[in-house]
């Protein structure tokens, strides 16, 4: 047991180093000087500034020499630094990280919570019109883009109705008091978190009914109903859990592009998130800032893995002897 | 920040545990009572403006600090800081009178002292600081209430000159300290002001938060208690604020949204405002650039353009065409200029004599457009517009985007551009905000809003020069009608139309700054409730 | 944004070695992918077929600005909110976007089916390292990885398909993998190995052609996700340039939602029916390949 956690987080530290290597491939094959691409906006920078650059990175030294400096900067936390704000990145990914993992959270929630309890309740009677109902949302779910069902919610829901705020994640005048501004950051919670949310939780109601007709039509549970057990005994005591792992297994697979999708509804609700900061560093061709985005939220999907690893043992006792996947 | 994390992380379990059932229930009641947010594209990145033109920096500058004298409707000067003040016989200096007991936010007195240190301070670093106050010889301070501004030749637009968002009055204690004044630390924090508002927060990418400075010098200090700039992405985004009632104001430049907003029953639509700004939207070329450098090239581009389709297509017919550098509302507009109508046949043939013919695949050469980003309809779609209508004669455009008002100031004022649209003003007099994107002792490399261009003509400069100092109206007129000639028939920029800029506002309000400033100028009288 | 989201859980096992050939005309006989089918044609047909019978350059300035459909003197869909002809952009964008689909799908196929059919035949160390190697991939974020490539290097439709292709294959190495681990103890595999057939043509004569059916299915709806991120790249405006794509029209529009509805509305109605015909013939795929599934 031990041991098999010691080895996913070795296994973990590797990814990351791999993820820094591809960066640092990156800033060399970009065409140009690394000088130049590190520094952002060609046309603005002093040959100062460049020579300061080659300098911080190393650049005038020879290439594995330049390639370890690279790799103990990023895994002592120093992604860089900004030219265009002068700033760290480190600082700058630091404050938009939690607005990001809180929609992707929250997202990443509602599709679990809601999309398992809609598809193992669809799989009683898969093509009653219950059934049927989850298929084609699952399937309409899927084919979706999120941006463009963003853009509709805001449409419906907060402009024409008025019920949800329209952008941003907090009232431009917070309320005072720790509950009416959680209150607040929740209202502004929800349009986003639908449409990102929406793709997965068709994913995850597909998945759990899948998996829980097979689990229904189970030699297993054939014999608990030949025993007597209630249909809903059956249903959730019984199948309920073993119904569950492909879908904990989907959702772990799905963390990188539960990020990618963060990315497209922050820009669509103006969410002040990583996303957004990735997208303007883009446009302003900021790159250590976009590189040091790319760093850490494959960093967030490696730790996201290891949740999902230890959320597998916790649900499947079989897996506890190390076994994994 | 803890607290920030703490809240979000909250907010995740009331998610698990509710799933947003509580979240139907808008709003804590009432609203926020003398407060205003205004929202926009609004974020600056200075807020003295004394470094900085432009209305993004001039909107929270005029409420932080005060200047000597302010503007009623019509232009009539008015006592600001200034109590009274005369001009000699002559016209060569000019004596303020300043109120007593003034005080900066900090408590420390506002004396002549620091009127002088601005007024420097704005001639010297401000985009066209020298166009305004070039004429000052010196500014002498008596007595702590009295300050003298000495000319060497008559300067007609000096009054205007002295409104807040051109000569705010700096505290000397503070930016008299040898620091570099454009990128003195406390032009965005702990900034102490002479004006009605204190500035209590200033977040990057969120907002600007100004409180009322209850020990503002006039008797009746500002109503509004609590004044926000939150910054959005684009027009658009903060009229959908606007609507939802999540903001108060905003402050439109898109003429077609402004007539959807006017049907609006709880928002106003101002009807006057910003008469001084004499705003212009305009194609700017870099005559640097490897074809641009070119006069037939930039005529070629001119004759390309096709304005009516941008004024009265895309832009519904509101603003006007503006022809030359001066708005056609001045009295110095000059309708006797060079002019280039949208004729693609002359475009091609000029380019053909500029030894730029078509290649096989039709193009002669590529440019980027630029736009001045945050209202996309007299921004990017005009760059867009552009762009199509360029190609119809074998330019090649490609329109680049920036993210936000600092990187695409970066790009033009560093001149790592080929063209730019971009809206300009004229500020009230044609001295103050014409000649300073012309003139070639203004090609100031860095600073937006000088002569970004980089184009040059001595003869231009001459112009301007005597026009300037000329305090006789119809010679003015004469001399302004000339310059536009020129600067028509060398095209450094190619002209469109007039910025049509409108207040916009929950009907909540009263008191609201439609004066010739608009929000350039302190909010007095503005009172009402943020509805939330 | 939904790179790895394929439905490993409803392909696990593949029943006995499927015909070639009859795939299609399995498809055909599920409802689900008939549906799916004739959607996708008539995608197809309006792309291919339209921009002939219909010659409006979508990139022109047609009229003015957030013209609504039917207006007087407005293309049959209206305009942009530059005045561009609406229908055209239509009929013109889904060619990058179905371009992009196809050529990520493609190469992502083929990447995922030479790793997985390497780690799940040879097993072993070389197994261990290849899943390594794909579970490298798995963790990058796969439209910010996207969004990187294209900012170094320059969008363009091939760099756009390769940005996308080479980073969702993860799903298609892990399918063909447990298919190859399967098939290659099946006795006929063991037969020809027994009298020394070598084993790359063993692996892409004997066990290739068996493990097909889940790999087509899985490809297929990469075909959708692919879609969907190009569409999502575009609404960035980080499209290829100079190019028309549904998602570019969506993203510089969005803002005008409130006020002209169809701007935004039929762009994302295009991508969404686009994506869901794909799914759908996915769905009949597996459907008509998956025996297990049949039975349902």
């Amino acid at each position: 047991m031990l041991l098999a956690g010691l080895r996913r987080l070795a296994n973990a530290v590797v990814l990351i180093v791999a993820v820094v290597l591809l960066n640092f491939l990156l800033i060399h094959l970009a065409p140009g000087d690394p000088a130049v691409v590190l520094a952002g906006e060609a046309g603005g920078t002093s040959p100062e500034a460049l020579e300061a650059i080659r300098h911080a990175y190393g650049l005038d030294r020879p290439f594995m020499v330049q390639l370890l400096n690279y790799l103990g900067q990023v895994l002592q936390g120093d992604l860089g630094h900004s030219y265009y704000f002068d700033a760290s990145v480190t600082s700058l990914i630091w404050q938009r990280l939690g607005p990001t993992l809180l929609l992707s959270g929250s997202a990443m929630l509602f599709a679990l919570v809601l999309g398992t309890t809609l598809g193992v309740s669809a799989a009683r009677r898969p093509n009653g019109a219950y059934g049927s109902g989850i298929t084609v949302l699952s399937v309409v779910g899927f084919a979706m883009p999120a941006f463009w069902l963003g853009s509709l919610l805001v449409l419906l829901f907060g402009l024409r109705l008025g019920i949800f705020p329209t952008a941003g994640m907090e009232s431009v005048i917070p309320p005072t008091g720790f509950f009416a501004q959680m209150v607040d950051v929740g209202q502004h919670l929800v349009l986003p978190t639908i449409s990102l949310g929406l793709v997965y939780l068709a994913l995850y109601s597909r998945t759990a009914k899948a998996s829980m007709i097979d689990v229904l039509g189970s030699d297993y549970i054939r014999t608990a109903r030949a025993k007597g057990a209630g249909p809903s005994t059956v249903t959730f005591k019984h199948a309920f859990r073993n119904a569950l792992m492909p879908v904990v297994t989907v959702a772990g697979l799905q963390t990188g592009a539960l990020l990618s999708g963060a990315v497209l509804v922050e820009i669509v609700f103006n969410w002040p998130g990583l996303g957004r900061l990735a997208l303007d560093s883009i446009l302003r061709r900021d790159t250590p800032v976009l590189l040091g985005i790319l760093v850490v939220s494959s960093v967030v999907v490696i730790v996201a893995n290891l949740l999902t690893d230890l959320a597998y043992r916790l649900i499947d006792p079989r897996i506890r002897t190390g076994v994994a996947r | 920040m803890k607290r920030k994390l703490a809240i979000m992380l909250c907010t995740v379990a009331l998610f698990a545990s509710a799933c947003g059932g509580t979240a139907s229930q808008q709003g804590q009641g009432g609203g926020a009572t003398d407060t205003l947010i205004i929202g926009g594209p609004l974020e600056p990145r200075t807020l003295n403006p004394a470094v900085q033109s432009g209305m993004v920096t001039a909107l929270p500058g005029a409420q932080l600090f005060a200047s000597p004298i302010r503007h009623g409707k019509d232009f009539t000067p008015q006592p600001y800081l200034a109590k009274s003040w005369e001009f000699s016989a002559d016209q060569l200096s000019l004596t303020l009178r300043l109120v007593s007991g003034a005080t900066f936010h900090d408590g420390t007195p506002i004396t002549s002292e620091d009127v002088a240190f601005s007024l420097e301070a704005v001639k010297k670093h401000h985009s066209f600081g020298k166009a305004m106050f070039g004429s000052v010889s010196s500014v002498e301070t008596p007595d702590k209430e009295t300050a003298v501004i000495k000319l060497s030749t008559p300067t007609p637009a000096l009054l205007l000159s002295l409104s807040p968002a051109l000569l705010p009055v700096l505290p000397k204690h503070i930016y008299g300290d040898g620091q570099d004044l454009t990128k003195h630390p406390r032009n965005v924090k702990d900034v102490v002001g002479s004006g009605p508002f204190k500035l209590k927060e200033f977040t990057a990418g969120n907002r600007i938060v100004l409180e009322r400075n209850d020990s503002f010098f006039l008797q009746d200090r500002a109503k509004l208690k609590q004044l926000i700039v939150k910054f959005y992405p684009n027009s658009a985004a903060t009229s959908t604020a606007l609507e939802a009632g999540e903001i108060g104001m905003e402050i439109s430049y898109d003429p077609v949204d402004a007539g959807r907003l006017a049907k609006n029953s709880k928002l106003t639509v101002a009807t006057t405002g910003y008469e001084a700004a004499g705003a212009l939207n305009w194609l700017e070329l870099n005559t640097k650039n490897q074809y641009l450098k070119d006069v037939k090239v930039r005529q070629a581009v001119a004759h390309a353009v096709d304005v009516d389709f941008i004024v009265n297509q895309l832009h519904a017919g509101i603003p006007q065409v503006a022809p030359g550098p001066i708005h056609p509302g001045s009295p110095f507009f000059s309708k006797d200029l060079v002019t280039y109508n949208h004729d693609t046949a002359k475009a091609a043939a000029l380019l053909d004599e500029a030894g730029l013919p078509a290649k096989s695949d039709g193009t002669r050469f590529s440019v980027r457009i630029d736009y001045n980003p945050g209202n996309d309809v007299t921004g990017k779609n005009v760059a867009e517009a552009i762009a199509s209508q360029l190609g119809k004669v074998g330019i090649k455009a490609e329109v680049r985007n920036a993210p936000d008002f600092a990187t695409w100031s970066e790009r033009v004022s560093k001149y790592d551009y080929d063209m730019t649209i971009d809206s300009v003003y004229n500020w009230g007099d044609p001295t103050i905000g014409v000649s300073r994107t012309y003139v070639c002792d203004n090609i100031k490399p860095g600073v937006v809003w000088t002569n970004m261009a980089q184009y040059c003509n001595p003869t231009v400069d001459q112009l301007f020069a005597a026009a300037a100092q000329e305090m006789d109206t119809e010679k003015r007129k004469q001399l302004y009608r000339d310059v536009q000639r020129q600067i028509t028939a060398d095209v450094p920029v190619v002209f469109i139309e007039t910025q049509p800029i409108v207040n916009i506002y929950s009907k909540t309000y009263t008191g609201m700054p439609d004066g010739i400033w608009g929000v350039m100028a302190p909010f007095l009288e503005a009172t009402g409730t943020q509805a939330r | 944004m939904t790179d790895t989201m394929l439905p490993e859980p409803t392909t696990r096992s593949a029943g006995a070695p499927a015909r070639q050939g009859s795939v299609f005309v399995a498809l055909l006989r599920s409802p689900v992918g008939l549906v799916g089918l004739l959607m996708l044609a008539t995608c197809l047909l309006a792309t291919v077929l339209g921009p002939m019978l219909y010659p409006v350059d979508p990139m022109e300035i047609a009229g003015r600005p957030l013209l609504p459909p039917g207006a007087p003197d407005a293309p049959p869909l209206g305009t942009d909110e530059v005045g561009r002809d609406l229908l055209a952009g239509l009929l013109n964008g889904g060619r990058v976007t179905l371009l992009v689909g196809v050529a990520a799908a493609a190469l992502s196929t083929f990447i995922g089916v030479v790793i997985g059919g390497l780690a799940g035949y040879l097993g072993g160390w070389i197994d261990s390292a290849l899943m390594r190697f794909t579970e490298f991939f798995q963790v990058l974020p796969i439209l910010l990885f996207a969004m990187v490539l294209v900012t170094l290097f320059q969008p363009s439709v091939g760099m756009l398909s390769f940005a996308i292709g080479i980073v969702a294959w993860p799903g298609t190495a892990r399918i063909t993998r447990a298919e190859f681990m399967r098939i290659r103890t099946l006795d006929y595999v063991r037969a020809a190995r027994a009298i020394g057939i070598p084993s790359l043509r063993i692996m892409v004569r004997l066990v290739l052609p068996n493990a097909l059916p889940p790999i087509i299915v899985i490809s297929t709806l990469i075909v959708g996700s692919a879609m969907l991120f190009e569409s999502g790249l575009s609404f960035l405006g980080l499209g290829a340039p100079g190019t028309v794509s549904w998602g570019t029209m969506l993203g510089d529009n969005r803002d005008k939602l409130a006020i002209a509805w169809w701007t935004v509305t039929l762009p994302g109605a295009a991508i969404f029916l686009a994506v869901l015909s794909i799914s759908l013939i996915g769905d009949g795929l597996n459907d008509a390949l998956n025996p297990k599934r049949r039975k349902r």
